[in-house]
Protein backbone atom coordinates (compact mmCIF):
# COMPACT_ATOMS: atom_id res chain seq x y z
CA UNK A 1 0.00 0.00 0.00
CA UNK A 2 1.41 3.12 -0.98
CA UNK A 3 0.85 6.32 1.52
CA UNK A 4 2.79 9.43 -0.18
CA UNK A 5 1.82 9.79 -3.99
CA UNK A 6 3.18 12.75 -6.15
CA UNK A 7 0.73 14.15 -8.80
CA UNK A 8 2.19 17.01 -10.86
CA UNK A 9 0.25 18.98 -12.97
CA UNK A 10 -0.30 21.34 -15.56
CA UNK A 11 -3.52 23.04 -17.07
CA UNK A 12 -4.05 19.86 -19.31
CA UNK A 13 -6.66 17.09 -19.75
CA UNK A 14 -3.98 14.57 -19.80
CA UNK A 15 -2.70 16.30 -15.80
CA UNK A 16 -6.53 15.89 -14.41
CA UNK A 17 -6.43 12.14 -16.29
CA UNK A 18 -3.19 11.23 -14.09
CA UNK A 19 -4.80 13.06 -11.30
CA UNK A 20 -8.36 10.67 -11.66
CA UNK A 21 -6.54 7.64 -12.12
CA UNK A 22 -4.51 8.33 -8.86
CA UNK A 23 -7.43 9.22 -6.85
CA UNK A 24 -8.34 5.98 -8.15
CA UNK A 25 -5.63 3.49 -7.95
CA UNK A 26 -4.70 4.82 -4.67
CA UNK A 27 -7.41 6.05 -2.69
CA UNK A 28 -5.66 5.81 0.98
CA UNK A 29 -2.95 7.76 -0.17
CA UNK A 30 -1.94 11.09 1.16
CA UNK A 31 -2.00 12.95 -2.67
CA UNK A 32 0.05 15.80 -3.26
CA UNK A 33 -0.41 17.84 -6.23
CA UNK A 34 2.22 19.50 -7.62
CA UNK A 35 1.98 22.14 -10.16
CA UNK A 36 5.44 24.31 -11.88
CA UNK A 37 5.35 27.62 -12.52
CA UNK A 38 7.28 29.96 -14.71
CA UNK A 39 8.70 27.26 -17.05
CA UNK A 40 10.29 28.25 -20.78
CA UNK A 41 7.84 29.50 -22.68
CA UNK A 42 8.36 31.10 -25.74
CA UNK A 43 9.04 34.66 -24.57
CA UNK A 44 10.16 33.40 -21.17
CA UNK A 45 6.95 35.97 -20.19
CA UNK A 46 6.21 33.67 -17.21
CA UNK A 47 9.25 33.24 -15.44
CA UNK A 48 10.22 36.87 -15.74
CA UNK A 49 6.74 37.95 -14.57
CA UNK A 50 7.02 35.54 -11.16
CA UNK A 51 10.55 36.64 -10.65
CA UNK A 52 10.11 40.08 -10.92
CA UNK A 53 6.71 39.73 -8.59
CA UNK A 54 7.10 42.07 -5.07
CA UNK A 55 6.42 38.59 -3.23
CA UNK A 56 7.20 35.07 -5.33
CA UNK A 57 5.46 32.92 -3.12
CA UNK A 58 2.24 34.93 -3.64
CA UNK A 59 2.39 35.10 -7.21
CA UNK A 60 3.50 31.51 -7.75
CA UNK A 61 0.36 30.63 -5.75
CA UNK A 62 -1.48 32.80 -8.13
CA UNK A 63 -0.48 31.10 -11.09
CA UNK A 64 -0.89 28.01 -9.65
CA UNK A 65 -4.61 28.49 -8.59
CA UNK A 66 -6.47 27.22 -11.54
CA UNK A 67 -4.70 23.98 -11.51
CA UNK A 68 -5.08 24.05 -7.94
CA UNK A 69 -9.02 24.64 -8.20
CA UNK A 70 -9.31 22.07 -10.57
CA UNK A 71 -7.24 19.40 -8.17
CA UNK A 72 -9.92 20.14 -5.86
CA UNK A 73 -12.67 19.81 -7.87
CA UNK A 74 -11.53 16.35 -8.90
CA UNK A 75 -10.70 15.45 -5.55
CA UNK A 76 -14.30 16.48 -4.34
CA UNK A 77 -15.52 13.91 -6.83
CA UNK A 78 -13.72 11.17 -5.03
CA UNK A 79 -14.76 12.18 -2.24
CA UNK A 80 -10.59 12.35 -1.26
CA UNK A 81 -8.26 15.22 0.26
CA UNK A 82 -5.51 16.33 -1.65
CA UNK A 83 -2.17 18.19 -0.60
CA UNK A 84 -0.98 20.63 -3.09
CA UNK A 85 2.48 22.77 -3.91
CA UNK A 86 3.83 24.86 -6.12
CA UNK A 87 7.53 24.85 -7.44
CA UNK A 88 9.20 26.86 -10.19
CA UNK A 89 11.35 27.00 -12.82
CA UNK A 90 11.85 23.92 -15.22
CA UNK A 91 9.14 21.09 -14.98
CA UNK A 92 11.42 18.51 -14.89
CA UNK A 93 14.07 19.53 -12.74
CA UNK A 94 11.48 20.74 -10.15
CA UNK A 95 9.20 17.18 -10.85
CA UNK A 96 12.45 15.42 -9.78
CA UNK A 97 13.43 17.70 -7.13
CA UNK A 98 10.16 16.66 -5.13
CA UNK A 99 9.80 13.06 -6.39
CA UNK A 100 12.49 11.46 -4.05
CA UNK A 101 9.58 12.68 -0.49
CA UNK A 102 7.23 10.34 -2.02
CA UNK A 103 6.63 6.53 -2.64
CA UNK A 104 5.19 6.83 -6.38
CA UNK A 105 4.95 9.53 -9.21
CA UNK A 106 1.73 9.41 -11.29
CA UNK A 107 1.88 12.02 -14.42
CA UNK A 108 -0.33 12.47 -17.55
CA UNK A 109 1.39 11.69 -20.65
CA UNK A 110 1.16 14.80 -22.09
CA UNK A 111 0.26 18.36 -22.01
CA UNK A 112 0.80 21.96 -23.18
CA UNK A 113 1.43 23.17 -26.85
CA UNK A 114 3.62 21.59 -29.68
CA UNK A 115 6.07 24.92 -28.49
CA UNK A 116 6.10 23.73 -24.68
CA UNK A 117 7.08 20.36 -25.91
CA UNK A 118 10.08 21.92 -28.01
CA UNK A 119 11.29 24.24 -24.96
CA UNK A 120 11.12 21.32 -22.34
CA UNK A 121 10.79 18.08 -24.16
CA UNK A 122 8.27 15.26 -23.13
CA UNK A 123 8.13 16.19 -19.68
CA UNK A 124 6.40 12.43 -18.50
CA UNK A 125 9.27 10.84 -20.94
CA UNK A 126 12.05 12.22 -18.75
CA UNK A 127 10.22 11.95 -15.51
CA UNK A 128 9.90 8.59 -16.44
CA UNK A 129 13.67 7.79 -17.32
CA UNK A 130 15.23 9.95 -14.51
CA UNK A 131 12.83 9.28 -11.63
CA UNK A 132 14.04 7.89 -8.35
CA UNK A 133 11.00 6.45 -7.75
CA UNK A 134 8.45 4.35 -9.47
CA UNK A 135 6.72 6.01 -12.08
CA UNK A 136 2.81 5.65 -13.66
CA UNK A 137 2.38 7.25 -17.10
CA UNK A 138 -1.18 7.94 -17.37
CA UNK A 139 -2.39 8.16 -21.38
CA UNK B 1 5.15 35.65 -68.06
CA UNK B 2 7.07 37.88 -66.21
CA UNK B 3 3.92 39.57 -65.74
CA UNK B 4 2.88 36.23 -63.54
CA UNK B 5 5.95 35.34 -61.53
CA UNK B 6 5.68 38.60 -60.35
CA UNK B 7 2.12 38.11 -59.18
CA UNK B 8 2.83 35.03 -57.62
CA UNK B 9 6.43 37.26 -55.93
CA UNK B 10 3.51 39.85 -54.59
CA UNK B 11 0.84 37.30 -53.47
CA UNK B 12 3.86 35.86 -51.55
CA UNK B 13 5.10 38.93 -49.86
CA UNK B 14 1.66 40.01 -48.77
CA UNK B 15 0.76 36.64 -47.20
CA UNK B 16 4.66 37.13 -45.65
CA UNK B 17 3.48 40.83 -45.03
CA UNK B 18 0.36 39.76 -43.23
CA UNK B 19 2.16 37.33 -40.71
CA UNK B 20 4.46 39.69 -39.71
CA UNK B 21 1.76 42.33 -38.83
CA UNK B 22 0.41 39.29 -36.65
CA UNK B 23 3.05 38.79 -34.87
CA UNK B 24 4.92 41.73 -34.36
CA UNK B 25 1.46 43.81 -33.85
CA UNK B 26 1.33 41.43 -30.70
CA UNK B 27 4.89 42.40 -29.54
CA UNK B 28 4.17 46.01 -30.11
CA UNK B 29 0.98 46.55 -28.57
CA UNK B 30 0.24 43.60 -26.46
CA UNK B 31 1.09 45.05 -23.22
CA UNK B 32 -0.80 48.34 -24.13
CA UNK B 33 -3.84 46.27 -24.89
CA UNK B 34 -3.76 43.92 -22.45
CA UNK B 35 -3.35 46.55 -19.94
CA UNK B 36 -6.82 47.50 -21.58
CA UNK B 37 -4.85 51.34 -22.41
CA UNK B 38 -6.45 51.26 -25.81
CA UNK B 39 -8.64 49.18 -28.47
CA UNK B 40 -7.01 46.57 -30.83
CA UNK B 41 -8.20 48.50 -34.23
CA UNK B 42 -6.85 51.61 -32.64
CA UNK B 43 -3.61 49.25 -32.00
CA UNK B 44 -3.75 47.81 -35.14
CA UNK B 45 -4.62 51.90 -36.79
CA UNK B 46 -1.01 53.29 -35.12
CA UNK B 47 1.04 50.16 -36.07
CA UNK B 48 0.20 50.46 -39.83
CA UNK B 49 1.19 54.26 -39.91
CA UNK B 50 4.40 53.34 -37.97
CA UNK B 51 5.10 50.74 -39.36
CA UNK B 52 5.19 52.59 -42.90
CA UNK B 53 7.43 55.24 -41.30
CA UNK B 54 9.48 52.77 -39.86
CA UNK B 55 10.07 50.87 -43.36
CA UNK B 56 9.73 54.17 -45.02
CA UNK B 57 13.11 55.77 -43.18
CA UNK B 58 15.20 53.27 -41.68
CA UNK B 59 13.93 50.02 -43.39
CA UNK B 60 15.47 51.17 -46.64
CA UNK B 61 19.12 50.82 -44.97
CA UNK B 62 17.90 46.95 -44.31
CA UNK B 63 16.16 46.36 -47.49
CA UNK B 64 19.32 47.97 -49.41
CA UNK B 65 21.69 44.71 -47.86
CA UNK B 66 18.75 42.17 -47.95
CA UNK B 67 18.63 42.89 -51.79
CA UNK B 68 22.41 44.25 -52.83
CA UNK B 69 24.93 42.99 -50.11
CA UNK B 70 24.25 39.80 -48.93
CA UNK B 71 25.16 37.96 -52.78
CA UNK B 72 27.32 39.73 -55.22
CA UNK B 73 24.68 39.41 -57.98
CA UNK B 74 20.99 40.50 -57.95
CA UNK B 75 18.34 38.15 -56.84
CA UNK B 76 16.20 37.60 -60.28
CA UNK B 77 12.88 37.73 -60.14
CA UNK B 78 12.13 33.83 -59.77
CA UNK B 79 14.51 33.37 -57.47
CA UNK B 80 13.39 36.08 -55.54
CA UNK B 81 10.09 34.70 -55.55
CA UNK B 82 11.32 31.08 -54.06
CA UNK B 83 13.09 32.83 -51.31
CA UNK B 84 10.02 34.40 -50.47
CA UNK B 85 7.93 31.15 -50.14
CA UNK B 86 11.00 29.66 -48.14
CA UNK B 87 10.43 33.05 -45.61
CA UNK B 88 6.42 32.27 -45.89
CA UNK B 89 6.97 28.48 -44.77
CA UNK B 90 9.11 29.66 -42.01
CA UNK B 91 6.48 31.80 -40.83
CA UNK B 92 3.81 29.46 -41.38
CA UNK B 93 5.65 26.96 -38.72
CA UNK B 94 6.34 29.62 -36.30
CA UNK B 95 2.80 30.49 -36.83
CA UNK B 96 1.05 27.07 -36.36
CA UNK B 97 3.62 25.46 -33.54
CA UNK B 98 4.00 29.00 -31.79
CA UNK B 99 7.94 28.46 -32.22
CA UNK B 100 9.70 31.62 -32.33
CA UNK B 101 11.48 31.67 -35.73
CA UNK B 102 12.81 34.72 -36.45
CA UNK B 103 12.00 35.92 -39.55
CA UNK B 104 14.75 38.33 -40.60
CA UNK B 105 16.92 35.34 -39.55
CA UNK B 106 15.40 33.48 -41.89
CA UNK B 107 15.14 35.67 -44.89
CA UNK B 108 19.10 36.18 -44.49
CA UNK B 109 19.28 32.31 -44.42
CA UNK B 110 17.53 31.73 -47.69
CA UNK B 111 19.08 34.62 -49.52
CA UNK B 112 22.51 33.08 -48.18
CA UNK B 113 21.43 29.79 -48.89
CA UNK B 114 20.66 30.96 -53.00
CA UNK B 115 24.38 32.68 -52.73
CA UNK B 116 25.92 29.32 -52.00
CA UNK B 117 24.05 27.37 -54.62
CA UNK B 118 25.54 30.06 -56.96
CA UNK B 119 28.72 31.04 -55.70
CA UNK B 120 27.72 34.41 -55.02
CA UNK B 121 27.91 34.60 -51.30
CA UNK B 122 29.43 37.84 -49.75
CA UNK B 123 31.09 36.30 -46.70
CA UNK B 124 32.24 39.78 -45.79
CA UNK B 125 28.35 40.75 -45.24
CA UNK B 126 27.08 38.05 -44.12
CA UNK B 127 29.89 37.18 -41.19
CA UNK B 128 29.07 40.54 -40.57
CA UNK B 129 25.77 40.20 -39.85
CA UNK B 130 25.84 37.19 -37.62
CA UNK B 131 28.01 38.80 -35.55
CA UNK B 132 25.52 41.25 -34.71
CA UNK B 133 23.47 38.51 -34.13
CA UNK B 134 25.62 37.33 -31.57
CA UNK B 135 26.00 40.62 -30.04
CA UNK B 136 22.45 41.50 -29.90
CA UNK B 137 20.84 38.55 -27.37
CA UNK B 138 24.24 39.35 -25.00
CA UNK B 139 23.50 43.25 -25.53
CA UNK B 140 19.84 42.47 -24.81
CA UNK B 141 20.29 40.19 -21.83
CA UNK B 142 23.17 42.75 -20.45
CA UNK B 143 20.47 45.76 -20.56
CA UNK B 144 17.88 43.93 -19.14
CA UNK B 145 20.15 42.15 -16.45
CA UNK B 146 20.89 46.01 -14.83
CA UNK B 147 17.85 47.41 -15.13
CA UNK B 148 16.30 44.19 -13.52
CA UNK B 149 19.01 44.33 -10.59
CA UNK B 150 19.74 47.87 -9.84
CA UNK B 151 17.16 50.00 -11.52
CA UNK B 152 14.18 48.18 -11.49
CA UNK B 153 12.72 47.78 -8.17
CA UNK B 154 12.94 51.47 -7.20
CA UNK B 155 11.50 52.47 -10.51
CA UNK B 156 8.79 50.31 -9.25
CA UNK B 157 8.34 51.72 -6.10
CA UNK B 158 8.01 54.88 -7.69
CA UNK B 159 5.99 54.30 -10.66
CA UNK B 160 2.58 53.68 -10.80
CA UNK B 161 0.52 52.94 -14.31
CA UNK B 162 -2.69 51.79 -13.43
CA UNK B 163 -5.85 51.85 -15.19
CA UNK B 164 -9.06 53.26 -13.34
CA UNK B 165 -12.62 52.96 -13.92
CA UNK B 166 -14.44 55.07 -16.61
CA UNK B 167 -12.87 57.26 -19.41
CA UNK B 168 -9.58 58.49 -18.78
CA UNK B 169 -10.66 61.88 -20.99
CA UNK B 170 -13.98 63.28 -21.08
CA UNK B 171 -14.93 66.18 -22.57
CA UNK B 172 -15.77 69.25 -20.79
CA UNK B 173 -18.80 71.32 -21.83
CA UNK B 174 -19.46 73.36 -18.88
CA UNK B 175 -17.53 76.56 -20.13
CA UNK B 176 -18.21 78.60 -23.38
CA UNK B 177 -15.55 75.79 -25.16
CA UNK B 178 -15.96 72.52 -24.41
CA UNK B 179 -12.40 71.22 -23.80
CA UNK B 180 -10.75 67.82 -22.92
CA UNK B 181 -10.81 67.27 -19.05
CA UNK B 182 -9.54 64.16 -17.01
CA UNK B 183 -12.30 60.96 -16.85
CA UNK B 184 -14.15 60.39 -12.96
CA UNK B 185 -11.64 58.18 -11.98
CA UNK B 186 -8.44 59.49 -13.80
CA UNK B 187 -5.39 61.00 -12.49
CA UNK B 188 -2.52 62.78 -14.19
CA UNK B 189 -0.36 59.94 -12.81
CA UNK B 190 -2.90 58.03 -15.27
CA UNK B 191 -2.63 59.93 -18.27
CA UNK B 192 1.15 60.35 -18.13
CA UNK B 193 1.47 56.39 -17.79
CA UNK B 194 -1.14 56.10 -20.38
CA UNK B 195 0.60 58.43 -23.15
CA UNK B 196 4.10 56.53 -22.39
CA UNK B 197 3.30 53.51 -23.26
CA UNK B 198 1.04 54.64 -26.36
CA UNK B 199 4.49 56.65 -27.39
CA UNK B 200 6.90 53.66 -26.33
CA UNK B 201 4.44 51.12 -28.57
CA UNK B 202 4.72 53.48 -31.52
CA UNK B 203 8.12 53.33 -31.04
CA UNK B 204 8.33 49.45 -30.86
CA UNK B 205 5.60 49.64 -34.04
CA UNK B 206 8.62 51.93 -35.85
CA UNK B 207 11.41 49.55 -35.27
CA UNK B 208 8.91 46.66 -36.23
CA UNK B 209 8.67 48.55 -39.52
CA UNK B 210 12.36 49.21 -39.78
CA UNK B 211 13.36 45.26 -39.49
CA UNK B 212 10.13 43.80 -41.29
CA UNK B 213 8.99 45.96 -43.84
CA UNK B 214 11.60 45.27 -46.08
CA UNK B 215 11.57 41.37 -44.88
CA UNK B 216 8.56 40.85 -47.18
CA UNK B 217 9.68 42.84 -50.20
CA UNK B 218 13.45 42.71 -50.69
CA UNK B 219 13.38 39.53 -52.70
CA UNK B 220 11.45 41.50 -55.00
CA UNK B 221 13.13 44.94 -55.29
CA UNK B 222 16.32 43.05 -55.66
CA UNK B 223 15.87 42.49 -59.39
CA UNK B 224 14.24 46.00 -60.26
CA UNK B 225 10.58 44.08 -60.74
CA UNK B 226 9.45 46.34 -58.01
CA UNK B 227 10.53 49.54 -57.23
CA UNK B 228 11.18 50.16 -53.32
CA UNK B 229 8.64 52.67 -52.67
CA UNK B 230 5.73 50.91 -54.17
CA UNK B 231 7.04 47.92 -52.09
CA UNK B 232 7.21 49.80 -48.82
CA UNK B 233 3.59 50.51 -49.76
CA UNK B 234 2.94 46.46 -50.41
CA UNK B 235 4.73 45.51 -47.21
CA UNK B 236 2.87 47.96 -45.04
CA UNK B 237 -0.16 47.34 -46.57
CA UNK B 238 -0.09 43.59 -45.56
CA UNK B 239 1.62 43.97 -42.35
CA UNK B 240 -1.98 46.68 -41.82
CA UNK B 241 -4.00 43.88 -42.47
CA UNK B 242 -2.72 41.34 -40.71
CA UNK B 243 -2.43 43.83 -37.57
CA UNK B 244 -6.32 44.58 -38.12
CA UNK B 245 -7.17 40.61 -38.54
CA UNK B 246 -4.49 37.75 -36.87
CA UNK B 247 -3.30 40.16 -34.44
CA UNK B 248 -6.52 40.09 -32.47
CA UNK B 249 -5.08 36.73 -31.80
CA UNK B 250 -1.07 37.19 -31.59
CA UNK B 251 -2.36 40.63 -28.99
CA UNK B 252 -3.86 37.67 -27.03
CA UNK B 253 -1.05 35.11 -27.10
CA UNK B 254 2.02 37.16 -27.29
CA UNK B 255 0.28 39.93 -25.20
CA UNK B 256 -0.27 36.95 -22.69
CA UNK B 257 3.68 36.41 -22.74
CA UNK B 258 4.62 39.57 -22.55
CA UNK B 259 1.44 40.36 -19.57
CA UNK B 260 2.58 38.36 -17.91
CA UNK B 261 5.60 40.85 -16.80
CA UNK B 262 4.40 43.77 -15.33
CA UNK B 263 3.59 46.18 -17.82
CA UNK B 264 6.65 48.29 -16.31
CA UNK B 265 8.91 46.01 -17.16
CA UNK B 266 7.58 45.21 -20.02
CA UNK B 267 7.97 48.97 -20.98
CA UNK B 268 11.20 48.72 -20.19
CA UNK B 269 11.81 45.71 -22.33
CA UNK B 270 9.70 47.27 -25.28
CA UNK B 271 11.92 50.57 -24.62
CA UNK B 272 15.17 48.38 -24.86
CA UNK B 273 14.26 46.24 -27.69
CA UNK B 274 13.13 48.75 -29.93
CA UNK B 275 15.86 51.22 -29.57
CA UNK B 276 18.54 48.08 -30.61
CA UNK B 277 16.49 47.00 -33.41
CA UNK B 278 16.30 50.47 -34.25
CA UNK B 279 19.81 50.87 -34.35
CA UNK B 280 20.72 47.70 -35.95
CA UNK B 281 18.08 48.41 -39.03
CA UNK B 282 19.91 51.87 -39.41
CA UNK B 283 23.27 50.53 -40.02
CA UNK B 284 21.55 47.98 -42.72
CA UNK B 285 21.44 44.64 -40.20
CA UNK B 286 18.64 42.67 -40.66
CA UNK B 287 17.65 41.98 -37.02
CA UNK B 288 14.53 40.44 -35.32
CA UNK B 289 12.48 42.39 -32.84
CA UNK B 290 11.74 39.05 -30.84
CA UNK B 291 15.18 38.44 -30.53
CA UNK B 292 16.42 41.62 -28.67
CA UNK B 293 12.74 41.60 -26.93
CA UNK B 294 12.95 37.83 -25.43
CA UNK B 295 17.09 38.05 -23.79
CA UNK B 296 15.62 41.39 -22.26
CA UNK B 297 12.72 39.97 -20.59
CA UNK B 298 15.02 37.09 -19.92
CA UNK B 299 18.31 39.61 -18.45
CA UNK B 300 15.39 41.34 -16.52
CA UNK B 301 14.08 38.50 -14.88
CA UNK B 302 17.77 36.45 -14.42
CA UNK B 303 18.51 40.20 -12.88
CA UNK B 304 16.03 40.71 -10.20
CA UNK B 305 15.79 36.96 -9.50
CA UNK B 306 20.31 36.84 -8.71
CA UNK B 307 20.72 40.34 -7.34
CA UNK B 308 22.29 40.16 -4.06
CA UNK B 309 20.43 41.69 -1.53
CA UNK B 310 16.78 42.25 -1.41
CA UNK B 311 15.70 45.86 -2.05
CA UNK B 312 14.22 46.23 1.48
CA UNK B 313 17.84 44.87 3.30
CA UNK B 314 19.28 47.77 1.27
CA UNK B 315 17.37 50.37 2.48
CA UNK B 316 17.71 49.38 6.02
CA UNK B 317 21.59 49.26 5.19
CA UNK B 318 22.09 45.73 5.92
CA UNK B 319 23.91 44.88 3.82
CA UNK B 320 26.34 42.42 5.34
CA UNK B 321 27.97 40.88 2.30
CA UNK B 322 29.48 38.20 3.97
CA UNK B 323 26.47 36.53 4.38
CA UNK B 324 24.84 37.05 1.03
CA UNK B 325 25.62 33.46 0.08
CA UNK B 326 22.41 31.93 1.74
CA UNK B 327 19.79 33.47 3.60
CA UNK B 328 19.94 37.02 2.08
CA UNK B 329 20.43 35.58 -1.58
CA UNK B 330 17.11 35.82 -4.10
CA UNK B 331 14.73 35.03 -2.09
CA UNK B 332 12.38 37.07 -0.15
CA UNK B 333 12.23 37.34 3.42
CA UNK B 334 10.96 33.71 4.36
CA UNK B 335 6.95 33.51 4.43
CA UNK B 336 5.52 34.11 7.89
CA UNK B 337 3.50 31.19 8.04
CA UNK B 338 -0.34 31.48 8.74
CA UNK B 339 -2.25 30.08 11.46
CA UNK B 340 -3.97 27.08 10.15
CA UNK B 341 -1.56 27.23 7.04
CA UNK B 342 0.87 24.30 6.41
CA UNK B 343 4.44 24.96 6.56
CA UNK B 344 6.32 24.88 3.41
CA UNK B 345 9.59 22.96 3.57
CA UNK B 346 10.96 24.24 0.96
CA UNK B 347 11.12 28.18 0.43
CA UNK B 348 10.88 29.12 -3.65
CA UNK B 349 13.85 30.41 -4.83
CA UNK B 350 13.55 32.57 -8.30
CA UNK B 351 16.79 31.38 -9.09
CA UNK B 352 15.11 28.38 -10.82
CA UNK B 353 12.92 30.40 -13.29
CA UNK B 354 16.63 30.98 -15.42
CA UNK B 355 18.00 27.23 -15.65
CA UNK B 356 20.78 28.34 -18.17
CA UNK B 357 20.48 25.14 -19.81
CA UNK B 358 17.01 25.82 -20.67
CA UNK B 359 17.61 29.24 -21.65
CA UNK B 360 20.91 27.71 -24.36
CA UNK B 361 18.16 25.32 -25.36
CA UNK B 362 15.93 27.86 -26.29
CA UNK B 363 18.68 30.13 -28.18
CA UNK B 364 19.94 27.03 -30.24
CA UNK B 365 16.10 27.46 -31.54
CA UNK B 366 17.51 30.75 -33.02
CA UNK B 367 20.89 29.37 -34.83
CA UNK B 368 18.68 26.15 -36.39
CA UNK B 369 16.09 28.05 -37.48
CA UNK B 370 18.66 29.85 -40.11
CA UNK B 371 20.25 27.32 -40.39
CA UNK B 372 17.67 25.24 -42.16
CA UNK B 373 16.18 27.85 -43.84
CA UNK B 374 20.40 27.98 -45.56
CA UNK B 375 20.28 24.69 -46.36
CA UNK B 376 16.78 24.14 -47.59
CA UNK B 377 17.39 27.53 -49.69
CA UNK B 378 20.67 25.63 -50.87
CA UNK B 379 19.12 22.23 -51.61
CA UNK B 380 16.38 23.68 -53.59
CA UNK B 381 18.89 26.22 -55.89
CA UNK B 382 21.06 23.49 -56.49
CA UNK B 383 18.05 20.93 -57.65
CA UNK B 384 16.71 23.87 -59.48
CA UNK B 385 19.26 25.56 -61.07
CA UNK B 386 16.40 27.14 -63.84
CA UNK B 387 15.41 29.18 -60.79
CA UNK B 388 18.69 31.11 -59.56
Amino acid sequence: MLSRVLVPMDDSEMAAQALKYALEAHPDAEITVLHVAGGPSSMWGGASGLALADDLEEASQEHAQDVFDRAHEIAAEYDAEIDTEVQLGHPVRAILKQADDYETVVIGSHGGTVAERLFVGNVAQKIFRRSPVPVTVVR
Amino acid sequence: MVETVLLVGVVASIFVGFNIGGSSTGIAWGPAVGAGLLSKVAAAGLMTFFVFLGGWTVGRNVMDTLAGDIITIEISLAAGVAVLFFIGTGILIANVFGVPVPTSMTTVGAIVGLGLATGTANFETIGWIVSWWVVTPILGFWVGAMVGRYIYPELNRRVQIEKSEGALITIDRSGSLPRPALGPNSTYGELTGTIVVLIIGCYMAFSAGASNVPNAVAPLVSSGALEANPAIFIATIAIGVGGFTIARRTMESVGTELSDIPLLAALVVMTTAATITTALSWIGIPISLVMASVMTIVGLGWGRATRPITARDAMRGETDTEITTGALKAEPDTPVTKIGEEEHEEVLSADDLFNPRAIMKYVSMWIIGPAMSTLLAYAFFVVVPGVA
